[in-house]
């Protein structure tokens, strides 16, 4: 019998068979264990209820938040003011870019100034503009303007200087006008870029906006967590922060992963 | 009577840094209707250049391409042209980069669908209308070049080292279909290349360039019948006779370079000596 449960237990071929057969949800291995273990942590009582609650605690929490008006405005108002920042950012850099991308003697003139100014530390302006434009949502914008400006500059400047000098002469041969050219050739070249760009942005972006609402008081998602854990409802605070993990995490496969998927189907 | 495309006196110079470079120096000669004209050289004789000047796409530093009597100063409709590097839009279809051409003259789009689909056919292609060029041989990618530029009706079609970046199969076939191309269609064809026996097997009319600064070395007519027999002793002497006008012209250039380094070295040595 134990001879039995040995060789069932070294059959590797099915094992192996299995292993393969789950392998679109293997993902859900290390996170259903890591769930559990938090919640066997935090219901044994090894740490105190109020720093650590239960995952299903927080979920419960994030439930009964969402039917609250006050929760859902502010997560609204973050997200608003980091599609604004966002979307002003892309309306400068996309156009900034692409001339010097394309014209050196320009590049040369422009891009160590930019450079310097992306060296500089978003944090650390961030008391300078909440000076400048006071406490509210337009210093919020504002930093997520500057944030997202830097790598869309970047990536696409690449992608522009990176378009083979044929595809202008193919566009010259065939009489192509400037702005078929910039819709035709110029901004489907540098898409890729751009999507990479937009999703690095995303990411900073994310971080300013919550260190602005916490650090400079702006009502959003981040005050919503700060004030939950100055008021010590800690579940609420995990609530905060994971409502925030989920809508970048639908964002980024919606959205970006959309897109990546869509250019994957002709990029060499 | 005129040719159809004449090019007159042309030359380029290029400033680099302080030096003035010669790319071309006093071309002329005359293509006409139909014809199928190779311009061959050695590697470096601006041949790419007088190519580039002659689609409009560069100016020349004096001189003057003409188009049915009229001068080229910028691409014309009726002249068209295929790239070494194929330069299909990566992120079109087969079809929609055939239909590039056709877009921008503001076709609508069943007609320039339908134009671009004979276009197609006609290379072969058909079936690959609805793929990405990335998936897509070398061989296939030069075809739908190809395609692309007889979808707008050219004239004349200039082809720039076409088939030197695919393999030499490839190449043979991709040749014999654009002599069919050549036969059914009418059109001018004009080849930059630097292989001699693709030069003879397509041309009706070879000019040869010169070492740096590229001049016209000779001018010769090709009338062997077609298909031609890479192996025919007519075929075998026209190769024979501009292999050796370009030997002469490489061995004149390696010449001068010698001489230069044996002054240098004669330069260096007087110096070391006092």
């Amino acid at each position: 019998m134990y001879n039995k449960i040995f060789t069932t237990l070294l059959d590797i071929p099915k094992a192996w068979r299995a292993y393969v057969k789950i392998g679109p949800v293997l993902w859900a291995i290390p996170l259903a264990s890591f769930l559990s273990v938090w919640e066997i942590v935090s219901r044994t009582g090894y740490f105190a209820a109020e720093n650590v609650p239960a995952f299903t605690t927080v979920l419960l929490t994030l439930y009964s938040c969402m039917k609250m008006p006050d929760f859902t405005l502010r997560v609204a108002q973050s997200f608003l003011n980091l599609s604004v920042g966002i979307l002003s950012a892309l309306f400068v850099a996309l156009p900034l870019s692409l001339i010097t991308g394309l014209r050196s003697r320009l590049d040369l003139t422009l891009t160590p100034i930019i450079m310097l100014m992306g060296a500089l530390p978003d944090l650390a302006i961030l008391p300078i503009v909440v000076m400048w434009f006071g406490p509210g949502n337009t210093a919020a914008i504002m930093m997520a303007a500057v944030c997202a400006f830097f790598p869309i500059y970047f990536t696409v400047r690449e992608g522009a200087k990176a378009i083979p000098q044929d595809y202008f002469h193919v566009a010259t041969v065939f009489k192509s006008g400037k702005f078929s050219t910039t819709s035709k050739v110029i901004l489907p070249a540098v898409f890729p870029n751009l999507v990479t760009g937009l999703r690095l942005s995303f990411d900073f972006v994310w971080e300013i906006i919550l260190a602005i609402e916490i650090i400079a008081r702006v009502t959003g998602i981040g005050t919503f967590i700060d004030s939950s854990v100055s008021a010590g409802s800690i579940e609420y605070a995990f609530a905060g922060v994971l409502a925030i993990g989920l809508i970048a995490l639908s964002i980024d496969r919606l959205l970006f992963r959309t897109l990546e998927n869509r250019i994957a189907r002709w990029r060499e | 009577m005129t040719s159809q495309m004449e090019v007159l006196d042309v030359s380029k110079v290029y400033w680099d840094s302080e030096k003035v470079m010669s790319a071309l120096q006093s071309i002329t000669f005359g293509i006409e209707r139909g014809q199928f004209v190779c311009i061959v050289g050695p590697s470096g004789c601006g041949k790419s250049t007088l190519l580039k000047i002659m689609a409009g796409l560069e100016k020349p530093s004096s001189g003057e391409v003409r188009f049915e009597g009229e001068p080229i100063i910028r691409p014309h409709n009726k002249i068209s042209m295929v790239f070494q590097s194929f330069a299909l839009f990566p992120w079109r279809t087969i079809l929609e980069n055939v239909e590039f051409g056709l877009e921008t003259q503001g076709w609508s789009r069943d007609k320039r669908r339908e134009a671009a689909l004979e276009c197609l056919e006609m290379v072969g292609l058909a079936e690959c209308q609805r793929m990405y060029p990335k998936q897509l041989s070398g061989g296939m990618k030069q075809r739908v070049g190809i395609a692309r530029a007889l979808a707008v009706d050219p004239e004349i079609i200039l082809m720039d080292e076409a088939f030197s970046a695919v393999d030499e199969f490839t190449a043979e076939t991709l040749r014999e279909e654009v002599v069919e191309v050549h036969l059914n269609t009418n059109k001018t064809f004009l080849l930059v290349t630097h292989n001699l026996p693709e030069a003879i097997e397509l041309a009706d009319k070879i000019v040869v360039l010169s070492a740096r600064p590229g001049r016209v070395k000779d001018i010769l007519d090709v009338d062997l019948e077609r298909p031609r027999d890479k192996t025919g002793s007519d075929f075998v002497s026209i190769h024979k006779n501009i292999f050796y006008l370009l030997k002469e012209e490489l061995e004149s250039s390696i010449v001068k370079h010698k001489i230069r380094c044996i002054h240098e070295f004669q330069r260096l040595h007087d110096m070391e000596g006092r």
